[in-house]
């Protein structure tokens, strides 16, 4: 399907304040047609972070359990995830190294934990970001997850899961033109095609808005204790650019431009067709901590 | 005789014109040094270096902003004190001065310290241009001695830096504040990529922007309600009639041959073509707030 032509002006045909996923996927590229639905979990614990925001690990791996449980529908850890893995899989465990803002190595090691307990083999699993293309266990990989910190972007608008598997390709600064619209082409190519089972954004301390190229600023980052889980990146991702964008408006009194709004995640569903980018087709279940919540 | 003397002449012009070519060739690569210590933070020694083809590496994804400032050499230095966290020093040696002030305008929005040509700190983070080079200067955590090293640091090498040089002539062609103009909007802008991630237009590039166009965006507060001006430089007539052109079929088919319309926020985009000069209003409230921004840049456009 080509994408049209989108301006300024597509922008300003939708209503304001709505959620840009939303917005674009009903209101510019909308298709008529049977859409399918997608299910994310955002589960939060006033607990996971003690002071100077240190991980509680047992915390995070019992949110990330409550999560995983809940997104497959069953009363126990190991059978939720044995609906995702098999014994036999290679998993490659997709994550973020960037130094400002790193994937919690606690929220690693759980998942490295429960995949070992469903059976995969040690060295049938490895954690990694740069350097995934030359790793034994992703070349060979026939089961990938992905998980990283959400944050605002300078490229992509936000960076999740879909931006995650940028690494995926030799030529990373290609995939920036359009604000990282062909982001979602890369999840087509056999090296991660229909191998990603589960999508963490990790929103423990989520960066709500940046600016320029070290886009890391602590006077935007706030202690949101959650993690935001589903098997669809698009929708993880649509949910993970949503609370961004609240929190914007939470805090500035306006929804304050990033560098470029996330066109990935529209693109992704309706070019790539890689989920849904749509709110109002996702159902978001909320679990633990309420407070201020934003979503 | 005659000859002699004419020939004479000629070899003290050119050898004269050599030497201040010469000179004016070691003004712009001086040689700067940076601090070896400062307020108890000492350079751990290593010096990296990056260069266009591998500044990607240390940028995780964002060297586009430098290249499409005409990037030449980045020098990364890291100063650490016992108990505190570290300062990283990043030197970007850019092509011209106008090239550095593209770079600290772009994500310009803290306040001044006066520091260099342009100075900023927010956050933590220190950023300035001076001459053909741009710094960036921040901490790996927080603390007030931290802070206030950074800037000691910032000092420190702007000072190091003899030769200050020129922004881009085309800032001075925007109006001032006397029309509005919102203090630290201005952007100085090489691509549509980075035009885009400052105010988004269009996902492809109808203005046909690449390395030899530059653009201004500025933000102006007309009557409470915030107005963007676009002033784009073409290299020649002809490219920015095109341009123009371009940009009035794609965003404003419905402008009935008009140079001016009213988009779906019920705010006003005008744009027009004077001389080899692009120039576009977005989201003013009413037509006579677009014409007072457009008069006001033709006036300056006419003197040039």
């Amino acid at each position: 399907m080509e994408v049209k032509m989108i301006t300024r002006r597509d922008f300003l045909r939708v209503s304001a304040g709505t959620a840009i996923g939303a917005t674009l996927g009903s209101g510019i590229l909308g298709e008529a047609r049977a859409e399918p639905t997608a299910k994310v979990i955002l589960i939060r614990n006033a607990e996971v972070l003690g002071r100077q925001d240190q991980v509680q690990e047992d915390v995070l791996k019992s949110m990330l359990d409550e999560a995983v449980k809940t997104l497959l529908g069953v009363n126990q850890p190991i059978e939720a995830w044995q609906k995702l893995f098999k014994s036999s899989d290679v998993v490659g465990i997709k994550s973020n190294i960037w130094a400002r803002m790193p994937t919690p190595k606690g929220l690693e090691r759980a998942i490295q934990r429960r995949l070992l307990d469903v059976g995969v083999l040690e060295k049938n699993i490895d954690i990694a970001d740069w350097g995934v293309l030359n790793n034994p266990v992703f070349i060979n990989a026939t089961a990938l997850v992905n998980v990283r910190p959400l944050r605002t972007h300078h490229w992509s608008g936000v960076g999740t899961c879909l931006k995650n598997y940028i690494q995926f390709v030799p030529n990373p600064s290609s995939y920036h033109d359009e604000g990282c619209s062909p982001l979602g082409k890369i999840w087509t190519y056999p090296i991660v095609k229909g191998k990603t089972r589960l999508n963490i954004l990790s929103a423990l301390t989520p960066q709500f808005y940046g600016r320029g190229a070290h886009f890391f600023d602590k006077r935007y980052v706030w202690p949101y204790k959650g993690l935001i889980v589903g098997t669809d990146p698009v929708a993880v991702d649509t949910v993970g650019a949503h609370l961004l964008q609240t929190k914007r408006i939470s805090f500035f009194g306006e929804d304050r431009a990033l560098d470029v709004p996330p066109i990935h995640i529209i693109v992704a569903d309706k070019k790539y067709h890689l989920g849904v980018s749509d709110l109002s087709r996702i159902q978001v279940i909320k679990l633990g901590w309420m407070e201020e919540v934003l979503i | 005789m005659r000859i002699l003397v004419f020939f004479v002449i000629m070899v003290w012009i050119f050898t004269i014109a050599g030497i201040i070519k010469g000179e004016e060739k070691g003004e712009m690569n001086p040689k700067v040094s940076l601090p070896i210590e400062m307020g108890g933070w000492k350079w751990d020694g290593k010096e990296i270096q990056y260069d266009s083809k591998t500044l990607f590496s240390f940028m995780d994804g964002a060297a586009e902003l430098y290249l499409a400032y005409n990037f030449q050499h980045l020098t990364v230095r890291r100063f650490e004190k016992l108990n505190q966290p570290p300062i990283i020093v990043e030197f970007y040696e850019m092509a011209s001065s106008e090239d550095a002030y593209g770079v600290y305008s772009f994500e310009h929005q803290d306040e001044a310290v006066g520091i260099g040509q342009g100075s900023e700190f927010g956050g933590g983070l220190l950023r300035f241009w001076k001459g053909k080079y741009f710094v960036s200067i921040y901490a790996e955590g927080e603390g007030t001695e931290v802070e206030s090293t950074i800037l000691m640091i910032g000092r420190a090498v702007a000072n190091s830096i003899p030769i200050t040089g020129p922004e881009s002539k085309l800032i001075g062609l925007i109006p001032g504040r006397d029309l509005g103009l919102v203090d630290k909007s201005v952007r100085y802008l090489k691509s549509h990529v980075l035009l885009n991630q400052r105010f988004f237009i269009a996902h492809q590039n109808i203005l046909n922007l690449n390395r030899k166009t530059e653009a201004v965006l500025a933000q102006y507060l007309r009557n409470e309600q915030r107005t963007q001006l676009l002033l784009i430089r073409y290299p020649n007539l002809k490219e920015a009639g095109e341009a123009y052109q371009n940009f009035m079929k794609i965003y404003l088919p419905d402008a009935g041959g008009k140079d001016r319309l009213k988009t779906e926020d019920r705010k006003w985009t005008f744009a027009r073509h004077r001389k080899e000069f692009v120039l576009i209003v977005f989201g003013a409230s009413t037509e006579t707030d677009a014409e007072v921004l457009l008069k006001a840049t033709e006036g300056k456009l006419s003197g040039t």
